[in-house]
């Protein structure tokens, strides 16, 4: 299940629509929530503006969870994000992983999130409470995770 | 050939730097990502170093020595950072 929308989700809704999918055959099941968290400790963020490339970027939202499901056996995935201006404190991502045992389903779902992070073409731009704006950098460390899931380890790099 | 052209695209910075979010560009043969990126910096000197910046041909991830042909939709950007 990808979803990538402005409104926000009920990510109680979504791992029932998931279970619903699997039904028994996975006795697993591992999510990641992202919010928008303050830039730094003293400087609070106030708005969160998130661009995608339509399109392109359902595809590779696609190819990042048939990846998963094909490496970690996983019976059923979903990737929801949102665009559009998020508040602080709002719901920003949704990643779920089902598969038979709880190993699988957390590596899963950790690599959609750090494959996301690198490949799903998502900008986002930082609008801080004193007014600043900017376009947030990618991070060293996330794309030194994908070269590690890349290279088939499981990544010991800081997130 | 003079109709020849591909359809960019810019996406967040990129496209505030450029100050359009993209455009018919002339193509009249084959060239590579590095070479157009080069071509884009020659046009907009704002981009600079343009070979920092990522492309996507067709909507697919590209290297910079992936061939673009006329007719593509090639997207330009920087580093993607959702999630």
């Amino acid at each position: 299940m990808i979803i990538v929308q402005e409104a926000d989700f009920d990510s109680a809704a979504l791992l029932a629509r998931l279970r619903g999918q699997v039904g028994a055959e996975a006795g697993a099941i591992a999510t990641f929530t992202g919010y928008v968290r303050d830039f730094a400790p003293d400087q609070a963020t106030e708005t969160l503006f998130l661009e995608h490339y339509p399109g392109m970027c359902e595809r590779e939202l696609h190819e990042i969870a048939d990846t998963a499901r094909q490496r970690w056996q996983l019976a059923g995935t979903v990737i929801a994000h949102r665009v559009g201006a998020l508040p602080r404190g709002a719901q920003i991502v949704f990643v779920a992983a089902a598969s038979a045992h709880r190993g699988d389903a957390f590596r899963g779902c950790e690599y959609m999130i750090d494959a996301l992070k690198t490949r799903a073409p998502f900008w986002k731009r930082e609008t801080l409470s004193g007014g600043r704006s900017f376009w947030v950098e990618q991070r060293e460390a996330d794309h030194q995770r994908t070269q590690s899931w890349d290279a088939g380890d499981t990544p010991k790099e800081p997130t | 050939m003079s109709g020849a052209t591909i359809n960019l695209l810019y996406f967040a910075r990129v496209a505030e730097l450029v100050g359009a979010r993209g455009e018919a560009w002339p193509l009249a043969e084959t060239v590579t990502g590095a070479q157009l990126l080069q071509a884009l910096q020659a046009r907009y000197p704002q981009l600079e170093p343009a070979a920092r910046l990522k492309l996507a041909i067709n909507q697919t991830h590209a290297k910079p020595s992936a061939p673009i042909r006329p007719g593509d939709e090639v997207a330009i950007f920087e580093p993607v950072t959702g999630g």
